[in-house]
């Protein structure tokens, strides 16, 4: 690896493991995340009972999964740039790193939280709806897939909204239309993966979303970060 | 030539709209004369279209070819005109709707295209008015907006396209990509996509002209003060 690539991932590394530090030292977002998903997921559950989860059927709960998974990104995201303007350590920051990887180091993370939370929920949630998966490895390329997805939109919606005002917000505003698509896909997919339907070009596309969001977010957080 | 150009213009629409109630003929299995509809209807969805794809350029340009401020008055003006035109296409859609199926609503996936367009539309613009500084404003916007244009694709031609389902007329948007319209119908259609386009141009360039001239307006000090 030459010495250019192997400075970038060691600057994203220590991005990474400068978020994880912070994060086990407040547990705010994995606090956020994870008791709104679960309170959420309790609720949801006790309004329909058992009788209402029946009727629900597998289409309606693959949406409700993915709503629960987009209102806790949508609570617990946001923070990831806000709180680097709020204690003034943006600035160290765009002195330590290269824009780029300052974006994965920070997507890495954002990423890696989402993942611990559908981890956490997923099993939860089949249990408490009472859902049996045809294709459970679908399912599971799925969560990573469209959690993978979640993150990449959200970690450049938190960086645009971390230099507006009322940025809580306006994080829900901007990121529900870059993500529509990605939770469209992801829905279907989970519903593919627990009826065990076809669905040949269902993960290419999610990929495809997946990819391109990546590309044009590492484009575009240059021009984000830097005045 | 601008007032040439002008009187081009509103002749050209002023026959098309001729053109669509009396030249057209009406398409088969539309009930009586609701076919008429899609003469303005179309070019109005295209127009959005165009208005998205404008914003996007004109970001482009303001973010990466030299942070001119006029390019970002022009992206400005083109998703506020876009969201106009998204508005009108998505309530020609929904009378069209009502008294085919009955419902103005119906679930359509390019229903829900043009409503998640009009979302980004006014995200975008909801982003201008919560920034304070207005050069982080600018370059915010357009990085949103230059978002909005890549995820576009997925909203206007992949997600209408996966269920298979549509209750938009086969002979125009059809899987096979051929267009199945009689001649006289097809050259009305043309005629008002390139018309609404021109209109959406000429629009933008007063638009923008009068934003530039708010701006400046409200950047001066007012009389008395220093």
């Amino acid at each position: 690896m030459s010495q250019s690539a192997s400075i970038w991932l060691a600057e994203a590394v220590a991005v990474y493991l400068k978020e994880w530090r912070c994060e086990l030292r407040t547990r705010y977002a994995l606090n956020t995340l994870g008791l709104f998903a679960f309170t959420t997921l309790v609720v949801v559950s006790m309004s329909l009972g058992a009788e209402g989860v029946l009727a629900a059927g597998p289409s309606v709960l693959s949406v409700l999964l993915w709503i629960l998974l987009l209102f806790a990104v949508t609570a617990g995201l946001p923070r990831g740039f806000v709180h680097e303007e709020e204690t003034h350590t943006a600035t160290a920051l765009r002195l330590a790193a290269t824009p780029s990887a300052l974006f994965c180091g920070k997507l890495a993370y954002n990423a890696s939280v989402v993942f611990l939370l559908q981890l956490l929920l997923t099993p939860l949630f089949l249990i408490m709806m009472q859902l049996s998966v045809e294709k459970p490895l679908l399912l599971i390329w799925t969560l990573l897939a469209g959690g993978y997805g979640l993150a990449a939109g959200g970690t450049l919606v938190a960086a645009i909204i971390a230099q507006a005002r009322t940025a809580g917000t306006l994080f829900a505003v901007l990121a529900l239309p870059v993500l529509l698509p990605l939770l469209v896909m992801a829905i279907e997919l989970t519903e593919i993966a627990v009826l065990g339907k076809a669905g040949d070009m269902a993960m290419p596309r999610l990929l495809l979303y997946d990819g391109t969001v990546t590309v044009v977010s590492l484009m575009l957080f240059p021009a984000i970060w830097n005045p | 030539m601008k007032k040439l150009l002008a009187w081009i213009l509103w002749l050209w629409i002023a026959l098309m709209i001729v053109g669509a109630f009396a030249w057209a003929p009406l398409a088969q299995d539309f009930i009586g004369e609701s076919s008429r509809i899609l003469f303005f209807h179309v070019p109005m969805a295209w127009t959005a279209f165009v208005g998205f794809m404008a914003a996007g350029v004109w970001s482009a340009r303001y973010l990466w070819f030299g942070r001119n401020v006029r390019h970002d008055q022009a992206a400005h003006t083109a998703v506020s005109l876009g969201l106009v035109f998204c508005v009108l296409a998505t309530v020609s859609g929904a009378m069209w709707a009502k008294v085919m199926w009955g419902e103005y609503w119906n679930w359509d996936p390019r229903q829900l295209s043009i409503v998640m367009a009009m979302l980004f539309y006014m995200a975008y613009l909801t982003l201008r008015s919560a920034v304070a500084d207005p050069q982080t404003g600018r370059r915010l916007a357009a990085a949103y907006a230059l978002l909005g244009l890549a995820v576009a694709p997925f909203l206007f031609f992949v997600l209408p396209r996966m269920s298979g389902f549509t209750l938009h007329p086969e002979p125009v948007l059809n899987q096979s990509g051929k267009i199945e319209v009689e001649e006289r119908m097809l050259t009305v259609l043309i005629a008002g996509a390139v018309g609404f386009t021109a209109l959406f141009f000429w629009v933008h360039n007063l638009g923008r002209r009068l934003l530039s001239l708010s701006e400046r307006a409200a950047a001066r000090p007012i009389a008395g003060e220093s």
